[in-house]
């Protein structure tokens, strides 16, 4: 039993930044339908970009960390305004488009290897490293950080979806882009916001899970593909899907350690991914899948 | 060139279809039918609901309500190729020509290629493979002379003027010669005189033993084409019958041009 | 050198026959594949189980790699294909991890980490082909088969549907076609091709080992046909023999390997998006297909 409540809240911990990647990505894909693969290396770079404030630029933890989640907001918008928008200008077919972006995630996650070698590197996270005790169940301050941010940035999301004009404009694009049009909507910008909203929610999970087992370049590849297949699970289109697919996801996996070797883990998610889409593809919230404009 | 509505059974009967998009009734309670050999218009104003029901039919929507019968079979819930191997085929307002393959290669996806298609038989059996494959460029050129695009048949799609795309939009579902064609505004966006070459074209369908059902936004049009007219306003039909009744009732002209 | 040579000219008709292979599905179908490497390594590790454990010869593995590919393949095709293209890329993304982790964690059945040595030679009618220049003739001989099975798939009413579907999949649906079931089918014949491949690496390296089947291969691969020209089908083999170059030039600047494999990475990724940004079509791909 305490095993289980262990890996319970283990799962729990993973699914919180599970669910900070499959917000944002789910956010940029639902919004654009840009398949934006290349969310894994904005990913990765936060948690390089936290690092460098911290170590080279000698600044306190914190700070290190707004100015990374503030710089990888940044690179989300560039890698729309760089590479997305021209191929969208020139009438690019999806694929061309997720080429591109799958080209930029090994691009950018072998720059990181060569310039900063693949090796982890430790950042200094000082009082957060100590454990935590909750009955049974052993944690790191950190984990509990990490489980605040993403009830944090899922609140903090949603309440920018419905109240605010920027979000609702998001909201506009994502349900109907030639109605967006028509009332006015700039769609150019609009997506240029959802990739900056998008990234910075996301940016959180990198820098947390460097801080906890330390900064590499390739993980960013296995979270997007997570948070694609929680996205699709709790339904394209929709936040709390998102959010609801990423823990289910997280917990899964966790579980399964319990009578699965660890190594399985990946078979277990894909698994249920493939059961998922054959009875329900539409996940669980997400909207019924409608024909293209005819 | 009129036909009153003949004694024969209708070919495709809608009956009671509904379909909603969110809170909107896009189609409601729909009910009509069309007589084979016959043009029918589908009119409406703008928003009524025209294109959605040939979506319905078509396949390319499903219905919440209601039944589409097509010569003893229902229509209703089977995928847009399968109502199309039954025998009911449409072009789009927005065309959906394959821009970048030929004006003949466009046509040839019209035609019945079942063995060139087949994986197996292009391996197992080449002979009957290219043999069908002569007899389909044969058929896709006849219908291009029918069309009048025999000469632009190795242009590519996208190099074509705007009326000869519609005109290809046409040929390409006529050559798969389903009997039933469902037209989705093809004048649209034409001038005087390329109007005055689709419209014999499109009465031609009819001789050549075609059902045709189609959307259309000129009154003028419709009441020289079409032998009967539905009305469409907010998903209802309002009106069915001759196209003069319709055309001249001012009730619906008000709804019309009102709306 | 004239062994180094045989060496690369069969490396090259290998990926030849993964890049045409894929390509039927990037190139001609319009749909992304991430799991190719998956299946390189189901048909290397298919063949070689076949000739380790049952005794079959290199003619029989490739066969059984073909059918074991094509499996795999559309037992992740039919449940995405269903539904959208994006599934696809999502599920072959999974099939490659999950392949991955059965070649590194089956160790029963695969030896995980490592590998699978002593695999035999093909041996035609009593004669072993073991010889450089002789390998270079088997798969050559692969490659132009590979070349011709796919040439008579794409120049052909199949073919002319596969381009219908690429372009507008609403309006081939409107004019008849089961778009489902056709994507379907290339994606198995893709894989049966793919297979073979891996059944040909296997055979010829006589040793075989997870690392060579994750997902930067799977980008190399896809590298390979976008470089290529996805539009005419030797396209890929140009990227194949261009893409083999690469590291063999990035050998004589006497980079240290621990940084000359994520190099290649990042001129891989590089050319993915410059040729998206600058010429989708490829080298030798044009804007539009030639009329057929």
């Amino acid at each position: 039993m305490d095993l289980l409540l262990q890996l319970a809240a283990t799962g729990l911990v993973v699914g919180s930044l599970y669910a900070l990647c499959a917000l944002g990505w789910g956010l940029i894909y639902g919004t654009t339908l840009h398949f934006h693969v290349a969310h894994g290396a904005v990913f990765t770079l936060a948690a390089y970009y936290a690092y460098v404030a911290q170590k080279l630029l000698a600044l306190p933890l914190v700070v290190a960390i707004a100015v990374a989640i503030i710089a990888a907001a940044l690179s989300g918008i560039l890698i729309d305004l760089l590479v997305y928008q021209p191929l969208e200008r020139r009438g690019a077919l999806r694929t061309t488009l997720f080429i591109a972006s799958l080209g930029l995630l090994t691009l950018i996650e072998n720059l990181l290897a060569v310039v900063f070698t693949p090796d982890p590197l430790r950042m200094d996270i000082g009082w957060l490293s100590g454990p935590v005790q909750l009955g049974p169940v052993f944690l790191t301050r950190l984990h509990l950080v990490s489980v605040a941010t993403a009830a944090a940035g899922y609140f903090a999301l949603m309440a920018f979806l419905k109240h605010t004009r920027w979000g609702q404009a998001i909201r506009a694009v994502s349900s109907s882009p030639d109605m967006a049009r028509t009332v006015g909507i700039d769609l150019r910008r609009a997506h240029l916001l959802t990739y900056a909203v998008g990234s910075a929610i996301t940016a959180p999970a990198g820098i947390l899970i460097a801080m906890d087992v330390g900064v590499e370049p390739y993980r960013g590849t296995t979270f997007v593909l997570l948070a694609s297949v929680a996205v699709i699970m709790g339904g394209i289109g929709s936040i709390p899907g998102a959010m609801l697919g990423a823990l289910f996801l997280a917990l899964l996996e966790n579980l399964g350690v319990w009578k699965i070797p660890s190594e399985w883990q990946s078979t277990i998610s894909f698994g249920v991914f493939l059961v998922f889409i054959v009875l329900r593809p539409r996940g669980i919230f997400g909207r019924k899948i409608q024909s293209a404009e005819i | 060139m009129t036909a009153g509505a003949t004694a024969a059974a209708p070919i495709m009967a809608l009956q009671g279809v509904a379909r909603s998009f969110g809170g909107i009734r896009a189609v409601d309670d729909c009910s009509f039918e069309v007589q084979p050999g016959l043009i029918t218009g589908l009119i409406g104003p703008n928003g009524a609901g025209k294109t959605t029901v040939f979506n319905l039919i078509t396949g390319f929507l499903s219905a919440e309500h209601g039944s589409i019968q097509f010569q003893g079979r229902e229509l209703l819930g089977l995928p847009p190729h399968e109502v199309e191997r039954l025998g009911v085929v449409r072009t789009f307002q927005h065309l959906r020509l394959w821009g970048k393959m030929t004006v003949l290669e466009n046509v040839l996806l019209g035609c019945r290629t079942p063995a060139g298609e087949s994986v197996l038989s292009l391996f197992l059996r080449p002979g009957a493979v290219r043999a069908e494959e002569a007899r389909a460029h044969s058929r896709a050129m006849e219908v291009l002379e029918i069309f009048g695009l025999a000469a632009r048949a190795r242009e590519f799609a996208e190099d074509l003027a705007y009326p000869e795309q519609k005109l290809l939009s046409m040929a390409r579902i006529f050559a798969t010669d389903a009997p039933v064609l469902l037209l989705d505004e093809p004048t649209s966006g034409l001038d005087g005189e390329s109007l005055q070459r689709i419209m014999p074209i499109v009465r031609r369908l009819v001789d050549h033993g075609k059902t045709v059902l189609l959307i259309e936004h000129n009154m003028d049009l419709i009441s020289e084409l079409a032998d009967q007219v539905v009305f469409l306003h907010q998903g209802r039909v309002l009106a069915a019958g001759g196209p003069a009744k319709i055309t001249r009732d001012p009730a619906l002209t008000e709804i019309y041009f009102g709306a | 050198m004239t062994a180094y040579l045989a060496h690369f000219l069969v490396m090259v008709a290998i990926y030849s026959i993964l890049a045409l292979s894929l390509n039927l599905l990037i190139g001609f179908s319009g749909i992304f594949s991430l799991a190719h490497a998956a299946i390189y390594g189901i048909g290397a590790y298919a063949s070689a189980l076949a000739a380790l454990k049952l005794g079959v010869g290199f003619w029989g593995g490739m066969a059984i790699a073909a059918a074991v590919g094509a499996l795999a393949s559309a037992l992740v095709a039919i449940p995405s294909l269903r539904v959208a293209g994006d599934y696809y890329v999502v599920a072959s993304f999974g099939l490659q991890v999950v392949m991955l982790a059965v070649f590194m964690n089956w160790t029963d059945l695969t030896n995980g980490h490592a590998g699978l040595p002593g695999i035999p030679r093909p041996n035609l009618l009593g004669w072993s082909i073991d010889q450089p220049f002789e390998y270079v003739f088997l798969a050559g001989f692969f490659a132009l088969l590979t070349w011709a099975i796919c040439r008579r798939l794409t120049d052909s009413a199949f073919g002319r549907v596969l381009q219908a579907i690429r372009d507008d999949e609403i309006a081939a649906q409107a004019m008849g076609k089961n778009v489902v079931l056709v994507k379907i089918v290339v994606a198995c014949i893709s894989s049966a091709l793919g297979a073979t491949a891996g059944s040909l690496y296997a055979h010829y390296i006589t040793y075989i080992n997870p690392s060579s089947f994750a997902l930067h291969e799977s980008i190399f691969i896809a590298t390979l046909v976008i470089l290529g020209g996805s539009e005419r089908l030797t396209g890929p083999v140009i990227g194949a023999f261009v893409l083999l170059a690469i590291p063999e030039a990035l050998k004589f600047l006497a980079i240290p390997d621990a940084v000359a494999a994520p190099m290649r990475q990042i001129i891989y990724g590089a050319l993915l998006v410059l040729f998206m940004l600058v010429r989708p079509e490829g080298i030798l791909g044009r804007a539009r297909a030639r009329p057929r």
